[in-house]
C-alpha cells in the first residue's frame, strides 16, 4: 500500500466583517462556513438574526444556532426564542435543542416561557427545565402545573417532573389528577410520575 | 400479552420524546397482544425502521433532533420495503392544516393528544388489519 | 448488599422506581436499553456507581448524575460497557467497509485517486492498524486507491505509543496467527511490534474534535470512525463535534460510531444508512430545504 502523507488545508484567516458578509451569500456552504467562523463573536448577533430569518436549509440554520447558543447571551436567546412559535415543527425542534444546550442562560427566560400565552410555547418550555436543578425546576413546573388549563402542557410538565421532580411536587400533582380525572393519559401519567418521586422515600 | 402459545398481533414501533406516553401506549398495545418497541425520535425511528420489519410505526410531531414531519418525509423516500409502512401521527394540534399537512408528510392516519387507551388500540387493530 | 467492603459503606436500597427512573435517564441520554432479564446487571451497575461515588442515598448519587459532577456520565457510561481497544474490535464496521461502504465511494473516483480514511480518536494505534490490515486482508482494490488513513487523539501519549505500534498478546486477541506473523514482529517482553511499513503509512496527528480550528486542517474524508466519544460530550460539544466531523467528510462521505452509540442522541445532520454488517451514517451528498 503507498506510503502516503495527507495534505493539511489551512483554516480560513478571514475577518468578522468579511465573515457577517458571508452570511448573505447565495451558496449555501459559504453561509454555513460563515456561520461557524462567528462562534463566540457577540457583534455578530444582529447579522445572524437577519440570516437566520432567511435561512432554508436546515443544516445551516443548525450552524447558525450553534454560533449563537456559543455566544450564549440575553441577545442571542432573545433571537432563538420566536422560532418556538414556528409552524415548522422542524425548526421548533432545532430551537428547543440549541437552548437546552444552555441551561445556565436560559433560567431567566423560564418563567415568562411558562407564562407564554402561547400553550404550544409552554409546552416546548417545560423540556428546558430538565436540566435545570431539582428544586428549581419542581418549583417553576408545580407553578405552571397548578394554573394550566391544557392538558397536553400539563403533560408535558409532568413528563419532566418524572426524572427531576422532588416530593413537593406531589401535592400539585395530586390536584392535578383531580382536575383531569376524566381526561385520557393524565390520570396514568400523574400516577408514574408520583411514584417515581416517591420512589426516594422507601 | 402475547407469548409463545399466541403470537403477537402486529408488530409496532412507537416513537416519542415522552417516556411517559411511550408507557401508556406500550402497555395498552401490549394488553392488546402487540409487540412494541420504543423510539425516542425520529432518527432513533429511522435506525429501528431499517434494522426491523415492523406492521406501524406511531408518531408523534414534536421530538427533538429529527420532528414526526421529517421522519416521514424521510420514511416515505426509504426503499421500497420500508416506505410503505403505515404511519400513524398523534399530535398535540387539531387543527384542518396540520392534519392536511401530515397526510402530505406520508401519514396514513391522524390523531390528537391525549389518546384514550381504548380508542388508540382500537386505531392500532384497524391499521394493522388485527382482530379487534 | 453486603457492606464488609468498606468501613463506612452503608447498604444503600434502592427500589424498582428508582431503577426505572434511573433507566430512564440513561436510555434518553445515550440510547442504552435494557431489557428486563438484565435488570440484576443494572441493579449492580448503579450500586457500584452510587458507592463509589460516596453518595448515601440514590437520590444524593441521581443529583450528582444528573449535574454530571466529576465525569460521573462517564465513569456511569464506562462501567456499561467494555472500553477495551484492541484489533479488529467492532469488526462488523471493518466488514461494513469493505463489503458496503468502498464501492459507492470509490464509484465516483478515477483510479489511483486518493481515498482518505480517518480515525478519531485513535488511542494506541489499534483502531487504524486494524483499518490498514484489514484493507489488505479483505479488499481487493486496495491496491488501485492511493489510500491515506490518519490517526488522530488529544492524547500525545497515547499517539507516541501509536506511532511505536507495540502491543501485547490482549490487543491481538482477535488476529489470526497467520497475520500477527506476517505483520508482526517480536519485540522484547513477550510483545509484538507492528511492521514499519504499516507504522510509516498512518500519519498520526494530535487533534480535538471540539476545536474548530483544529479540525478546520482535517478535510475531504470519505470515511471517519469516530467510536465512543461523542457519547462523552455534553449537548453543547455534540453539536460542535458533529458540524466539526461533517465538514470533514466529504459528501456522501461515512462515519461510523461505536456499537452503543447513535447519531439520534448527538446531531440531526447525518442521514442514517443501514448495511448488512452495520447502520452508518451519511453526510447527505446534497442539501434539501
Amino acid at each position: 500500500m503507498p506510503l502516503i502523507r495527507g495534505k493539511k488545508g489551512g483554516a480560513s484567516g478571514e475577518t468578522s466583517d468579511a465573515q457577517q458578509g458571508a452570511l448573505d451569500s447565495p451558496d449555501a456552504d459559504s453561509r454555513w462556513t460563515a456561520a461557524r467562523a462567528l462562534t463566540g463573536q457577540a457583534e455578530a448577533v444582529p447579522a445572524l438574526a437577519l440570516a437566520l430569518a432567511r435561512e432554508p436549509i436546515p443544516r445551516v440554520r443548525e450552524a447558525m444556532m450553534t454560533a449563537l447558543i456559543r455566544i450564549g447571551n440575553a441577545a442571542s436567546i432573545e433571537v432563538i426564542l420566536p422560532y418556538l412559535r414556528s409552524q415548522d415543527a422542524g425548526v421548533r425542534a432545532a430551537a428547543i435543542e440549541a437552548l437546552q444546550a444552555i441551561p445556565d442562560a436560559i433560567a431567566p427566560f423560564m418563567t415568562p416561557l411558562l407564562n407564554d400565552g402561547d400553550s404550544d410555547v409552554r409546552l416546548l418550555a417545560t423540556e428546558l427545565a430538565r436540566n435545570m436543578d431539582a428544586s428549581e425546576a419542581t418549583r417553576l413546573l408545580c407553578e405552571l402545573i397548578e394554573r394550566e388549563q391544557h392538558p397536553n402542557v400539563c403533560a408535558a410538565a409532568i413528563d419532566v417532573l418524572t426524572e427531576v421532580g422532588t416530593p413537593e411536587a406531589l401535592p400539585t400533582l395530586e390536584r392535578c389528577a383531580a382536575r383531569f380525572a376524566s381526561t385520557p393519559f393524565l390520570p396514568f401519567a400523574v400516577s408514574v410520575a408520583m411514584s417515581r418521586i416517591s420512589g426516594q422515600e422507601s | 400479552m402475547a407469548d409463545i402459545a399466541t403470537p403477537a398481533k402486529a408488530k409496532v414501533l412507537v416513537v416519542d420524546d415522552s417516556s411517559l406516553v411511550r408507557l401508556y401506549y406500550r402497555s395498552a398495545l401490549e394488553t392488546a397482544g402487540f409487540e412494541v418497541k420504543q423510539a425516542i425520535n425520529g432518527i432513533e425511528a429511522m435506525e429501528k425502521v431499517l434494522s426491523e420489519s415492523f406492521d406501524l410505526v406511531i408518531v408523534d410531531v414534536n421530538m427533538p433532533r429529527m420532528d414526526g414531519f421529517t421522519f416521514l418525509r424521510s420514511l416515505r423516500s426509504s426503499a421500497a420495503d420500508v416506505a410503505t409502512l403505515p404511519a400513524l401521527m398523534i399530535s398535540t394540534e387539531s387543527g384542518e392544516q396540520d392534519i392536511a399537512e401530515a397526510r402530505v408528510a406520508g401519514a396514513n392516519f391522524y390523531l390528537v393528544k391525549p389518546v384514550a387507551e381504548a380508542q388508540l388500540v382500537r386505531h392500532v387493530c384497524v391499521l394493522t388489519g388485527a382482530a379487534l | 448488599m453486603d457492606d464488609s467492603k468498606g468501613g463506612s459503606s452503608f447498604a444503600v436500597h434502592i427500589s424498582p422506581e428508582q431503577v426505572q427512573r434511573f433507566c430512564e435517564f440513561l436510555y434518553r441520554r445515550t440510547g442504552m436499553s435494557f431489557a428486563e432479564s438484565k435488570r440484576y446487571f443494572i441493579d449492580r451497575r448503579l450500586e457500584e456507581r452510587i458507592t463509589a461515588t460516596g453518595s448515601s442515598s440514590f437520590q444524593e448519587y441521581f443529583s450528582l448524575l444528573r449535574t454530571d459532577a466529576d465525569q460521573e456520565i462517564e465513569h456511569l457510561i464506562n462501567s456499561f460497557t467494555v472500553n477495551e481497544t484492541y484489533f479488529y474490535r467492532e469488526e462488523h464496521q471493518l466488514r461494513c467497509m469493505t463489503t458496503s461502504l468502498l464501492d459507492p465511494i470509490v464509484r465516483r473516483k478515477q483510479p489511483g485517486a486518493t481515498l482518505r480514511i480517518w480515525s478519531i480518536p485513535c488511542s494506541t494505534g489499534e483502531e487504524p492498524y486494524s483499518i490498514a490490515l484489514w484493507l489488505m486482508e479483505n479488499w481487493p482494490q486496495v491496491d488501485s486507491y492511493n489510500i491515506e488513513i490518519v490517526g488522530s487523539d488529544i492524547d500525545t501519549r497515547a499517539l507516541k505509543a501509536a506511532t511505536e505500534g507495540i502491543y501485547g498478546d490482549r490487543a491481538l486477541m482477535r488476529l489470526s496467527r497467520d497475520i500477527i506473523g506476517r505483520y508482526f514482529g517480536p519485540v522484547a517482553g513477550g510483545n509484538h511490534q507492528i511492521d514499519e511499513g504499516l507504522r510509516n503509512s498512518i500519519e498520526f496527528t494530535r487533534a480535538n474534535l471540539i476545536d474548530t480550528k483544529d479540525m478546520a486542517q482535517y478535510r475531504d474524508f470519505d470515511l471517519i470512525f469516530c467510536r465512543n466519544v461523542l457519547i462523552y460530550f455534553d449537548d453543547a460539544s455534540r453539536r460542535l463535534a458533529a458540524e466539526n466531523l461533517y465538514d470533514c467528510l466529504r459528501p456522501g462521505g461515512y462515519i461510523c460510531l461505536g456499537h452503543s452509540e447513535s447519531m439520534s442522541r448527538i446531531s440531526p445532520l447525518f442521514r442514517v444508512s443501514r448495511f448488512p454488517d452495520a447502520i452508518v451514517y451519511q453526510r447527505p451528498e446534497a442539501d434539501h430545504g
